[in-house]
């Protein structure tokens, strides 16, 4: 089998994502870097199981295996992450300020209206 | 796990629903907050045509006088429950929905929900609209093959 790379298929992220077993390996790798026999060790299932599961993580791209070390340890790629972590910060911070000015605004409207009718 | 690319933000003000959805379509109203922090939206720079696929564009200056443009379209207008707009040069399609629901005493809570990428991705119903994105976040995971593999 060739190892399968990271190309057009983004689909493999998402379907990466959607499974509960390789989100829980996600949060264990979040962390700390482990090798498969530690990853295993939270699960009822065998080592075998859980390769499959890292294949798919590695092929989309979101953990990465060592290839010096004999036990490959297994290490979180941040990048997929962060890019969607920054986006949500960003946008909140940016409707956050928006609604903040917002308020100012109403307090504004508020104030002339109550000089307006005095 | 919150999918990538779509969040959920909530804020209660002191006023009715419909001086709120105003305040969001009305562009003497806009001129005032729409920001972002840092630049002003100078009123000749709003245009809003309030009706589904009508234009929602704000031109926004910032302290060097660089100006930004962001062209949204209408998808639903229904004063005063809910507005949504697209952006559809936005990271390959952005939708941004705004609700307003009446707390009965004075206050109205508006809830901002804003969907990218991946979440549209991750509904195969809307997955055609986002070859774009598929393309920018396929060159980012090559980046990091390329990065790996190097």
């Amino acid at each position: 089998m060739t190892t399968p790379t990271v190309d057009h298929d983004l689909s493999f992220t998402f379907a990466a994502l959607a499974d509960p077993t390789r989100r829980a390996i996600l949060t264990r790798l979040a962390a700390g870097d482990a090798t498969v026999g530690q990853l295993a060790e939270p699960f009822s299932m065998t080592q075998q199981a859980i390769s499959k599961h890292l294949k798919i993580l590695e092929r989309a791209g979101l953990i990465s295996r060592g290839k010096a070390a004999q036990s490959r340890p297994c290490r979180l790629v941040p990048g997929p992450f962060d890019i969607a972590a920054e986006w949500i910060d960003r946008h909140r911070q940016i409707w956050q300020d928006r609604y903040d000015r917002l308020d100012a605004h109403l307090s504004a409207l508020r104030s002339g209206r109550e000089e307006q009718t005095t | 796990m919150t999918m990538p690319g779509e969040f959920t933000y909530r804020r209660i003000h002191r006023a009715s629903r419909e001086l709120l959805f105003d305040c969001l379509t009305r562009p003497e109203h806009l001129t005032h907050f729409w920001g972002p922090a840092g630049t002003t939206t100078p009123l000749d720079g709003i245009t809003v045509d309030l009706r589904p696929g009508g234009a929602f564009e704000t031109v926004m200056v910032n302290a060097e006088g660089n100006q930004y443009t962001m062209r949204a379209t209408y998808v639903e207008v229904r004063r005063p429950d809910r507005l949504v707009w697209t952006e559809p040069d936005v990271e390959g399609g952005m939708t941004t929905t705004i609700t307003f629901t009446d707390l009965g005493d004075g206050h109205t809570e508006v809830t901002t929900h804003q969907t990218n990428v991946p979440a549209a991705v991750a509904d195969p119903r809307a997955r055609q609209g986002f070859e774009t994105s598929l393309r920018r976040f396929d060159e980012y995971v090559a980046g990091l093959a390329s990065r790996r593999d190097g």
